[in-house]
């Protein structure tokens, strides 16, 4: 099946291209314009603009933490009613079903998950194989566990790291390695009640400075393409900019992500010990080149904050809205599901928000920066929409600007800032610079030999509008979204990486279970057979 | 081969498929209920439901939710038995039966052994909140008990006495709160261990309250053992295909979630439900209700019923006759389970998904 895209503005920075031209597609792959080739389909998009499909690197759409918020909330996502021409399972609101129907209709194609620890990591790709149309991705929360905490402090040395980080990812299908307040839910088991880069987690004796950098060198030694995706220590705590800004300083010129860096871009100026730090953070990005971000941009509504970091998320049980909250001390890091309501009249939380604007405006370099809510825990993905017009144009922030609370934007840069992205700068940020960060050469841009996620949007004065609802979009050639509306289900892969490790670290581990823990380690692992369809994964290559 | 039957008569794995799905198409209100089923079973059972726009049960969701109504009316702290086991300094059990609800809960959590991960080192301490004098028993280790034969009385005393009020009560029982209090509030990292159907939510929500307010000071979780039949890997299960536990319906075109107008029990008692799916793979249970009304049963070989379904067909018992994905109390987490005895029993999944195929497109 030959397609062509006639007539659109191709927005690929990849390869250079902002123009208006014809691309093709051949059954999942973009191809070469054949000679006097015949489409089988034209679709005539002049008008419209063309990109890659979307990647999201970090949004919480699956595993145990994510469902009990569903399980714990069900007042914040009741049925609106019936829909004639609905998918199986389309109507149930914030169910997995409806996470791909509308990630696909903004043109979103590949997913990541960024918070699997290996003893949920089964459920955890149940989940996502009940996610229609996107590819996903899991990131495996490694930092907390009591085998890595004691291999390090026995000085086991970078290869039996290695070696353990391989088979944790291999056994839980991760794509990458999360580490989220390393240490920290260790020390909280302990009755630890802050945690900073260089406090030291009782019994083992180690700081979470030193676990970062042990899991730093392990990812680089097995090739893995994605660098330490990283949440900080001092989530949501005023003043704790300058644990960001050491945390990079930590990272000593080696590859690491800096996961949802608005919660950190906070000082403790003012009357309220409350105030933007964002411009000296992204100053700190700016000249760390090895350093990439995500922001984490918070919107006023109703959400849910789902986080691994159970010390954080035991703190903030007292601003929990609707008041109750999950706790659990679970194996390694557990979690915290906290309901908040982020109010547009609020100080702190007008603060927030723009904080995560000065950071996407002050970081130059869109390939250093990437788009996201932290979804659920700064506002749903679904306010994806509405933050592509706040970057994008000054005027619609200041709109939304002068609804705060004053005193708060005078703790920012905000209203300085004339920066308005541009497409091809959506294009980086959302397309390109994720499949580089991944390691995903197949995606991300429009080249030959690409796979076919495409997204076609109709521009026009609201920009929220194109990007909630594209025009067109494939995935892996087939058109599945128009206008909007997803026409049926397909099921996308998921993407994961098999680095090479030595296996005599898998009968230690079988061992260290059956003796530590009373249960054998083959319970948790992902066994691709009890997924419900055949062929789940894709494989993506470890080398740099 | 699968052993099925229409009208107690033995027939073809494929006649009682399209007579099951003759029935179950045919009702204006049907409900699937049961559900004891790994997470494939569930799966497929819960697809079933949107199509046949019914309503979906599990056999055991009062049990589910005497604790999942607590945690979303005021939350829920909780531990894996992996943590209780190496780290707990101090157990707190509820409940007489728990280890008849568990019966390797002794074994997994060892709390006659010195948690491998305690700074301390010390022997562990074991509080037994349990009805009448005796109560239970741990080899190897001296368990103090509290008599809780009014269970809410003790557990908001422990309450009051862990936050320093007052209560009324005799001597001896005021002084064996106040050893429970200080056990508690000076344990490292206690852990609350309950379960049972003499636990109601309000004892189960004091409980949490307890666990709460002892955090204040130091560290505390809970560890409730759920009830068996997968029923916390089915609620998992539709948490994420729905957004809801069970007791969801599709009779209006989307799912509503009701723990009473979707009872299934309740539903068909009262007339409101016209045929039913009862599924119950592990332990080949028989419905609990007495109306009768048009029934497919898919259930482990051997159940006995009350009344022979219109349509019954054998299903194999996940983990035992095929691989499964379900919820491992062992481990508090969805888990795969090999087949211990692999047979040619077919599966809820494939049983339900045979039905589907004659249902038509419009079901």
């Amino acid at each position: 099946m030959l397609i062509l895209l006639k007539g659109g503005r191709i927005v690929d920075p990849v390869n250079g291209r902002d123009e208006i031209g014809d691309l093709w597609i051949e059954n999942d792959r973009i191809v070469a314009p054949p000679p006097g080739g015949v489409a089988d389909e034209v679709h005539d998009v002049s008008g419209k603009i063309v990109m890659a499909g979307a990647i999201d690197i970090h949004s919480h759409i699956a595993g145990g933490n994510e469902n009990i918020a569903r399980l714990l909330l069900p007042e914040l996502h009741r049925g609106e009613g019936p829909h004639p021409f609905s998918l199986p399972l389309a109507t149930a609101k914030w169910s997995t079903f409806e996470t791909g129907c509308r990630y696909a209709a903004m043109g979103f194609t590949t997913v990541i998950e960024p918070a699997v620890p290996p003893h949920q990591a089964l459920q955890a790709h149940l989940e996502l194989s009940d996610i229609p149309i996107i590819d996903k991705g899991t990131l495996t929360v490694l930092g907390n566990d009591d085998f890595l905490l004691s291999l390090i402090h026995d000085g086991e040395g970078p290869m039996a790291v290695a070696d353990y980080v391989g088979s944790a990812l291999a056994a839980s299908n991760g794509l990458g390695v999360k580490c989220i307040n390393a240490g920290g839910a260790t020390a909280f088991k302990y009755n630890v009640r802050s945690f900073s880069l260089d406090d030291v987690v009782p019994f083992y004796e180690l700081t979470s400075r030193k676990i970062v950098e042990t899991l730093q060198r392990a990812i680089a030694d097995l090739k893995v393409p994605h660098p330490v995706h990283l949440h900080c220590n001092n989530l949501g705590i005023p003043g704790n900019v300058s644990t960001a800004i050491a945390t990079i300083a930590a990272a000593q010129g080696k590859p690491l992500h800096l996961a949802h860096l608005q919660f950190y871009a906070y000082g403790d100026e003012g009357g309220h010990g409350f105030s933007s730090g964002a411009a000296a953070l992204a100053a700190a990005v700016n000249a760390a080149p090895n350093v990439t971000v995500d922001v984490g941009q918070v919107m006023f509504r109703q959400t849910v904050t789902i986080s691994s970091d159970v010390l954080r998320q035991f703190n903030a049980v007292g601003t929990a809205s609707p008041k109750k909250s999950v706790i659990s001390d679970g194996d390694a890091n557990g979690g915290g599901i906290v309901p908040y309501n982020y109010r547009e009249n609020d100080f702190y939380n007008a603060v927030q928000w723009a904080c995560g604007l000065e950071l996407f405006l002050l970081v130059n370099d869109p390939w250093q920066v990437f788009f996201t809510t932290d979804h659920p825990n700064g506002a749903p993905f679904t306010t994806y929409p509405e933050i592509f017009a706040l970057i994008m144009s000054r005027d619609a922030r200041a709109e939304a600007t002068a609804r705060l609370p004053q005193e708060a934007v005078a703790t920012t840069t905000l209203p300085s800032i004339a920066r308005e992205y541009t497409f091809n700068e959506i294009a980086i940020m959302t397309r390109a610079a994720p499949a580089k960060l991944l390691g995903l050469k197949d995606r991300g841009h429009l080249g030959v030999g690409g796979l076919a996620d495409i997204a076609v949007y109709s521009p026009g004065e609201d920009l929220a509008k194109m990007f909630r609802f594209a025009h067109l979009v494939f995935k892996d050639g087939d058109l599945v979204v128009r206008d909007g509306r997803v026409s049926h289900y397909r099921w996308g892969k998921t993407l994961k990486v098999n680095p090479g490790y030595d296996k005599a670290i898998d009968r230690r581990l079988a061992g260290y279970y059956d003796h530590h823990f009373g249960a054998s380690r083959d319970l948790f692992a992902v066994k691709e057979h009890l997924l419900p369809r055949a062929d789940a994964f894709s494989e993506v290559a470890c080398a740099r | 081969m699968s052993e099925a039957r229409i009208n107690g008569k033995p027939a073809s794995l494929a006649a009682a498929a399209e007579r099951a799905a003759a029935i179950l198409s045919l009702a204006r209100m049907p409900v699937v209920a049961g559900l004891g089923t790994d997470v494939a079973g569930a799966r497929a059972a819960i697809l079933l439901a949107e199509k046949l726009r019914g309503a979906y049960d599990h056999m055991h969701a009062a049990r589910i939710f005497a604790d999942l109504d607590v945690m979303r009316q005021a939350g829920l702290m909780f531990t894996t038995p992996n943590e209780a086991r190496l780290r707990a300094d101090v157990f707190l059990f509820i409940g007489k039966d728990l280890t008849k609800i568990w019966p390797d809960l002794l074994e997994r959590l060892s709390p006659a052994e010195i948690p491998a991960y305690d700074l301390a080192r010390e022997p562990r301490k074991l509080l037994w909140i349990v009805p009448g004098r005796g109560g239970g028993k741990v080899e190897g280790l001296a368990v103090q008990t509290l008599d809780s034969s009014d269970l809410h009385t003790a557990l908001a005393s422990l309450r009051a006495r862990v936050a320093g009020k007052a209560v009324y009560g005799a001597k001896g029982t005021l002084r064996k709160l106040d050893e429970f209090a200080d056990v508690l509030k000076n344990a490292r990292f206690g852990v609350a261990v309950w379960g049972g159907d003499g636990l109601d939510s309000l004892s189960i929500e004091m409980l949490h309250g307890l666990i709460l307010d002892l955090n204040k000071t130091t560290r505390f979780s809970g560890l409730p053992l759920g009830v068996g039949a997968n029923a916390a890997g089915v609620v998992q299960t539709s948490g994420w295909m729905t957004g809801f536990p069970v007791r969801t319906s599709f009779g209006r075109g989307f799912p509503e979630h009701d723990t009473w107008r979707f009872e299934a029990t309740r539903l068909i008692e009262s007339g409101e439900a016209d045929a039913a799916l009862w599924i119950s793979a592990y332990d080949g249970e028989a419905p609990p209700w007495k109306k009768n009304i048009p029934l497919v049963a898919l259930t482990a070989p051997q159940t006995a019923f009350a009344r022979e379904p219109q349509v019954c067909i054998e299903v194999g018992c996940p983990g035992v006759d095929h691989d499964a994905a379900e919820f491992s109390r062992e481990t508090a987490a969805i888990v795969g389970r090999l087949a211990s005895q692999p047979s040619h029993i077919p599966s809820v999944a494939t049983i339900v998904g045979e039905i589907e195929k004659y249902l038509g497109g419009d079901a």
